[in-house]
């Protein structure tokens, strides 16, 4: 859809570019805190979303991701910390006062309500009269693709239509930040996949800054701008979706988004020291540390290079000579599992690499790593 | 081929059982028929034995129609006290737990164990002339016992937890993200209530009212005990029945209680018919 047309079929949705022209967070969150009897479900969590762009919250179920949601939403009360919605601040505000448009995970539509009276009905309870209202849900409509459907009920929607319906009845009243909550989980993965580009391009169009609560990592990377990793209530890293991928700062981060092997090693004389008895040089730019300092050795699939020719290879780091064991087919790509000496490592080949050198169980190959990091657990 | 052989298999199986199906609703109707279907037969066939036009004379009696505009009435009163009550009791026993709430459940619940003999001696050691509150009532005009009140009182109490019931399971089993979604959108708590939380409790209002209705036109025992059974005064419709069956007027009991069976059998066709469409 091109730009022009949204901005004419929704002309006050420029006001979500226009209202706050500073730099200023459309949502900040700092030193969040929350537990539920004992177990502590939030701790010290701080982000921040920019005026019309998107952050993922991404995290295991129990991560307190969640949580979190609500505790924004208004939905739970937070028991320390700051939450500012456009530079003020929130927390003790009722949920309806806080002006937030939240899409929840089975899309919670009015199931008596017909799908332009769930739309409406923001204004509605606002006090919108009905001419200006009809005229809003109209716009709305056209702009989900489902004017045709504006008298049916939820019931009677496919679960993608119930989203857009949900996303709609956010925006008619122009909150100043939309939340989802799982909202693509309960969907079949075709139409998830779809409906994904779909919001991401009508987020862009609107610049309605978003959080999305998921578990889902490529959902994470497509929607968006920057990925913020929940692990046990704690925050363990905030960046665009390719810093997080390709520079993870803890172990848990490098495993959750992504495959990674991760191999334990100490540090020995200024290198790595691994497996039994086996040697790497420490990554470029690393601090050595003492000797016998435990370190992770983290590496991606698709950064381990394998060859059937002994002895180092093209490549930055040479591990060693391994067997491959496993061997599992994937269309575009290819996933080993070799074994070095007591420690497996998976490795991932795009077709032609496979097509230039067939690898199978019980082949002896050569293994090396074009790169690779060190991490504390 | 093998799809039309497993089709014919049960078929034929079924074919063998099929002695059983009409014994089995032979049986069943056969242990009605004294117990249930006769009985109510017999109502219409001696209302109806002397000819329409008797029947007629005996239903638009004046005390024949006062007795059943008074049983409407009450009747009336009653389920609009016990469904608005069984609404806001279901509601706050659903939103909250607090101690007690499980005692209160069992005392709302009471009344409709207890014998309607019961509840109407009960209601005149409370009201009666030598009641606990009824003895300061005795110096003042204003007077319970004996009259309409009276009657909307039995009826209050013994259909007490009926709307209750039906309203508590269905709000139970509201998924509360509804509320969730409609605070975030902005609206307060009664427009929640008002939008979201009562269009979904309808059928189970509309078939609460209907059963509490049923149960308040057809009370005797209470009935009897704290209306004083005056006719053109405080008698309802079960109260004349009895009346002019004890007289020996047995087409004028006839005629009420003609009436008095097909209210009871529209009200619980339009439950059944209501249960099919909600599900």
């Amino acid at each position: 859809m091109a730009r022009d047309t949204v901005v004419t079929l929704f002309p006050e949705t420029q006001a979500f570019a226009e209202r706050d022209p500073g730099a200023r967070a459309a949502l900040s969150v700092r030193h969040l805190t929350k537990s539920f009897g004992a177990e502590q479900v939030l701790d010290n969590v701080s982000f921040s979303v920019a005026e019309g762009e998107s952050l993922v919250l991404l995290g295991p179920s129990g991560s307190g991701k969640s949580t979190t949601l609500r505790l924004i939403a208004g939905l739970e009360a937070p028991d320390g910390g700051e939450i500012a919605v456009r530079g003020q601040r929130v927390e003790q505000l009722r949920a309806r006062a806080r002006n937030v448009g939240v899409i929840f995970q089975n899309y919670a539509l009015f199931p008596r309500m017909t799908v332009a009276d769930n739309i409406g009905f923001g204004l509605r309870i606002r006090g919108q009269k009905r001419q200006p209202r009809a005229e809003v849900v109209a716009r709305l409509l056209a702009l989900i693709g489902l004017a045709d459907q504006r008298d049916k009920y939820p019931g009677q929607l496919s679960g993608g239509q119930q989203q857009r319906v949900a996303i709609a009845r956010a925006l008619a009243y122009e909150p100043d930040v939309l939340l989802f909550d799982e909202s693509f989980s309960a969907l079949d993965p075709q139409t998830r996949v779809g409906l994904r580009r779909e919001i991401r391009v009508l987020l862009r169009e609107l610049r309605v800054p978003a959080l999305f609560i998921t578990h889902d990592q490529d959902e994470a990377m497509e929607l968006g701008d920057h990925i913020a990793i929940l692990n046990r209530g704690r925050l363990e890293q905030v960046g665009s979706p390719a810093e997080v991928y390709n520079d993870p700062q803890t172990v848990f981060v490098a495993t959750f988004l992504g495959a990674a092997n991760v191999l334990d090693g100490q540090w020995r004389r200024g290198a790595i020291r691994f497996g039994a008895d086996r040697h790497l040089p420490a990554p470029g730019h690393t601090p050595a540390e003492a000797d016998g300092t435990p370190t992770k050795l983290v590496f991606r699939p698709e950064d381990v290079v394998l060859d059937s020719v002994p002895g180092p290879l093209d490549a930055h780091y040479y591990l060693g000579r391994g067997e491959v064991v496993e061997c599992s087919f994937a269309g575009a790509s290819e996933t080993l599992t070799v074994r070095l000496g007591d420690v497996a490592i998976k490795a991932l080949r795009i077709k032609w690499d496979t097509h230039r050198l067939p690898l199978g169980p019980g082949d002896l190959v050569s293994i090396g790593l074009k790169t690779y990091k060190l991490l504390k657990e | 081929m093998s799809a039309v052989n497993t089709s014919r298999q049960p078929a034929q199986a079924g074919r063998r059982f099929e002695v059983a199906k009409p014994i089995g609703i032979g049986l069943v109707l056969a242990a009605m028929l004294p117990l249930v279907i006769m009985p109510l037969a017999s109502i219409f066939i001696f209302g109806m034995s002397k000819g329409p036009a008797h029947f007629w004379e005996a239903l638009t009696a004046p005390a024949a129609l006062f007795s059943l505009r008074l049983s409407l009435i009450t009747s009336s009163a009653a389920t609009l006290c016990n469904v608005a009550f069984g609404l806001l009791a279901a509601y706050v026993l659903s939103k909250h737990e607090f101690p007690g709430s499980a005692a209160l459940m069992i005392v709302i619940s009471l009344p409709t164990a207890i014998p309607t003999a019961v509840a109407g001696f009960a209601l005149l050691l409370l009201w009666g002339p030598y009641g606990l509150l009824g003895q300061y009532l005795e110096q003042t005009d204003f007077q319970v016992m004996f009259t309409t009140a009276a009657i909307i009182l039995a009826n209050i109490f013994v259909t007490f937890p009926l709307a209750f019931g039906v309203i508590k399971p269905v709000l139970d089993n509201l998924d509360p993200t509804f509320e969730d979604a409609a605070e975030t959108i902005g609206a307060s708590r009664w427009q929640t209530f008002r939008f979201v939380v009562l269009p979904s409790l309808r059928g189970a209002i509309i078939t609460g009212a209907l059963l509490t209705f049923a149960r308040s036109v057809g009370e005797f025992g209470s009935t009897i005990m704290v209306s004083g059974n005056l006719a053109m005064r405080t008698q309802t419709a079960p109260l004349y029945i009895f009346t002019k069956f004890n007289e020996g007027d047995i087409e004028g009991a006839n005629a009420i209680a003609v009436v008095l069976a097909v209210i009871s059998f529209a009200i619980f066709s339009l439950i059944i018919l209501l249960r099919k469409r909600l599900a």
